[in-house]
């Protein structure tokens, strides 16, 4: 089996998918992308079994045939070779590779394409539209709130519930939570699905940047993204998420705006102070006046800073993880947040002042106690 | 306490009075918890195999350990102390620090105290008491174990440098065996030795702890007396009569411990975020199995991850000793609730 591709065309799409490849997967085998040529097209797949991703592209070749190629080997050579068409001849018996080129001839070990995985594919699944611009942004707006911790694995991922009018991304690390809604996608089924954390990742670092469309199906177990020439399966995780709605409090009436940058800004600074540990900022509204400050008592490190705010409520003293602060504002793109607090202990909100068109966000945070609250 | 364990026995159960007795294991199996007096004078000490004991004492007595007997008595002790200092700080069921700088019968003698204390403990517990008095908690420890059994002794700071430089380095209270050991490969065998070592060396070898070796030679140990000491790990344990022979027998001992430490646990209720497996084999060597979260681990988690842990590596049988634990705990019931991240409560979650 033979057939010459551009070298550089070939390396664009492994870049494309090579993100599923794991150092150490659970069987050999998956240390390769898997090329299957039909009629002049050559599709690759790679695969850990959790998340699969293939793309295709065209080549020159005269008959059809399957082989593994070590994907390490092969993306390490393509990325040192200068443009040219190379020609891949395989030895259908030994499983060996030769790569030409005009520099010279590379021979590698391939693998049986038999023994590669199969990947799983849809039935009866249901089928909901977007733009590759909605789905990165849901993706972008909730992934960091995931947890990694393995003991809830319903956390490791972003909850996703479609319904007629909406569709609602859901992630929580049992510190904060975030609720992503879009009105513009939606299903005339109702469903909930729980997508892993690296399914969402390869797709944010794929997701083409100029607007294509989307389709994902999914069915109890696997979901199915479709995008450009890429396609990518993920297993679901198939765990109960938790019940996020009762947690979010809707007495929430201590109200402050602010500017957004400024605000963020600030909280990097004093965060610098905070305890390594805890990294817990003070923040004292008092009239319309927010006193942001920090200290670290094991260094004798201290800072405060003042920032100006719209405030609607009684002043207050309430303690955050200035890491989980400054990564949720970072998140949010409105000029300006409205951070709405009822008591020291409770939890606090985050929202944009002005909703962007179509999307709905809401940014829930737990506190970090103050030593003169309790 | 003197022989704490083995005098609860005697005091409870006369006949016992004078015989060389051994709570613990028995003749076959496990540890000496406590040797009673009579047991001392031939050579069994608490932590020493009973196989051993049992040799060296023929007619050693083994009593099978009443845990909640010898706290009741603890507690008893314990009150005693409350009535001069609410500074007290236990070290166990038995041995207690108490700072009576400042005390509630108005006492400027620390000797006079703790010969009270003590004849109030024989007179309403019925048992032997010995104390240590300094000026520092490591040599009031050191102190205690001068006039043992029933008696107590002084370490007055002038004297306490002498005193030190002479002491085996063995004695030294936190110099356990292994560290005497290592501290013996360097020609230190007491106090004196220790003190020509400078702070570098001891720290470079020793670590952290070298700072401390290198400020208690010299009488030196700022630790307060904390009446609340914080706890840093809970564990359960067990020595089988038999050694484990196969993953079956195994995991059925492990799942007896893991319900003693879940009790455990819901009596203390510390939350914590590691767990650790202790496996000894039956030429005592120990193998700990770790793994840590980022939350805390849920009691429902623990087997689950204690058998993780048991696969992550061959068990070499026979098994002799199971140990699981939980350490880096969260919020411990006794620490300040101040600085603590809140966690989101989500229902039956």
């Amino acid at each position: 089996m033979k057939f010459i591709v551009s070298s550089s065309a070939l390396l664009k799409q492994l870049s494309a998918i090579n993100g599923v490849v794991t150092t150490n997967p659970v069987v050999p085998i998956l240390e390769n992308f898997l090329f299957e040529i039909k009629e002049g097209k050559l599709t690759i797949t790679a695969s850990d079994l959790q998340t699969s991703m293939m793309t295709e592209i065209d080549v020159e070749a005269k008959e059809d045939g399957n082989i593994a190629v070590p994907a390490k080997i092969l993306m390490e050579t393509l990325k040192n070779l200068p443009e040219q068409p190379v020609t891949f001849s395989i030895d259908r018996d030994t499983y060996s590779i030769e790569i030409s080129s005009d520099n010279g001839r590379y021979k590698l070990a391939g693998e049986n394409a038999t023994d590669f995985p199969k990947i799983p594919t849809v039935t009866n699944a249901t089928a909901v539209d977007m733009s590759s611009e909605v789905l990165s942004n849901a993706i972008n707006n909730t992934i960091f709130a995931t947890s990694n911790d393995e003991l809830r694995p319903a956390m490791t991922g972003v909850y996703v519930n479609l319904s007629a009018t909406n569709a609602t991304f859901v992630a929580t690390d049992g510190h904060r939570l975030i609720r992503y809604r879009r009105v513009d996608i939606a299903s005339p089924d109702a469903a909930s699905i729980i997508i892993p954390r690296k399914a969402l990742n390869l797709l944010k670092s794929t997701l083409p940047s100029d607007n294509v469309p989307v389709t994902v199906e999914f069915n109890s177990s696997n979901a199915y993204f479709n995008f450009s020439n890429i396609k990518m399966i993920c297993r679901l995780i198939d765990e109960r998420f938790p019940d996020y709605e009762n947690v979010i409090p809707v007495d929430n009436n201590n109200n402050m705006t602010i500017d957004r940058l400024e605000f963020m800004g600030s909280m990097k600074r004093i965060a610098i102070y905070a305890n390594k540990t805890t990294h817990q900022v003070r923040l004292k509204l008092a009239g319309s006046e927010l006193q942001i400050s920090a200290e670290d008592l094991d260094f004798s490190n201290e800072a405060n800073e003042r920032l100006s705010c719209e405030h609607d409520g009684e002043d207050i003293e309430i303690g955050f993880n200035a890491k989980f602060l400054v990564e949720m504002l970072n998140n949010i793109s409105a000029k300006e947040v409205t951070l709405k607090f009822s008591a020291p202990n409770r939890a606090g909100l985050i929202v944009p002042s002005d909703k962007g068109e179509n999307e709905d966000i809401l940014m829930l945070v737990m506190p970090v106690m103050l030593n003169n609250y309790v | 306490m003197d022989a704490f364990y083995a005098s609860v026995e005697q005091l409870d159960n006369p006949e016992l009075k004078g015989k060389a007795l051994a709570v613990g294991g028995n003749k076959e199996r496990g540890v000496v918890a406590a040797a009673s007096y009579e047991a001392r004078r031939f050579g069994v000490r608490s932590a020493m195999s009973s196989k051993l004991a049992a040799l060296k004492c023929p007619e050693l007595i083994f009593i099978k350990p009443r845990f909640d007997r010898y706290k009741e008595i603890s507690q008893q002790i314990r009150a005693i102390f409350f009535d001069y200092t609410d500074l007290v700080e236990p070290l166990s069921l038995d041995e207690a620090f108490l700072d009576v700088t400042i005390n509630k019968v108005g006492n400027p003698s620390a000797t006079i105290i703790a010969q009270d204390i003590r004849r109030r403990i024989k007179e309403e517990v019925g048992l032997n008491a010995s104390a240590g008095i300094s000026y520092n908690k490591f040599l009031a420890k050191i102190a205690s174990d001068l006039n043992k059994p029933n008696g107590q002794a002084v370490i007055h700071p002038s004297k306490a440098e002498a005193f030190l430089e002479k002491l085996p380095i063995e004695k030294f209270f936190g110099i356990g065996e292994k560290t005497a050991e290592k501290m013996k490969r360097f020609g230190i065998y007491n106090g004196l030795d220790l003190k020509q070592f400078s702070l570098q060396f001891l720290t470079k070898q020793f670590g952290k702890t070298g700072i401390h070796y290198y400020n208690i030679v010299r009488g030196i140990h700022m630790s307060e007396v904390k009446p609340n000491r914080i706890r840093k790990s809970l564990s359960a344990e067990n020595t089988f009569d038999h050694d484990l022979k196969d993953r079956k027998n195994l995991l059925e001992a492990l799942i007896k411990i893991v319900d003693e430490l879940k009790l455990r646990i819901a009596r203390t209720k510390v939350e914590g975020r590691t767990l650790t497996l202790k496996i000894k084999y039956n030429d005592f060597t120990v193998q700990t199995r770790s793994k840590s979260y980022d939350q805390t681990i849920r009691v429902e988690q623990l087997l689950e991850i204690v058998e993780t842990l048991l696969d992550q590596a061959p068990v070499i049988f026979p098994v002799r000793l199971l140990g699981v634990g939980i350490s880096n705990l969260n919020n411990p019931p006794n620490m300040p609730e101040e600085n603590k991240q809140l966690k989101i409560e989500y229902k039956n979650f």
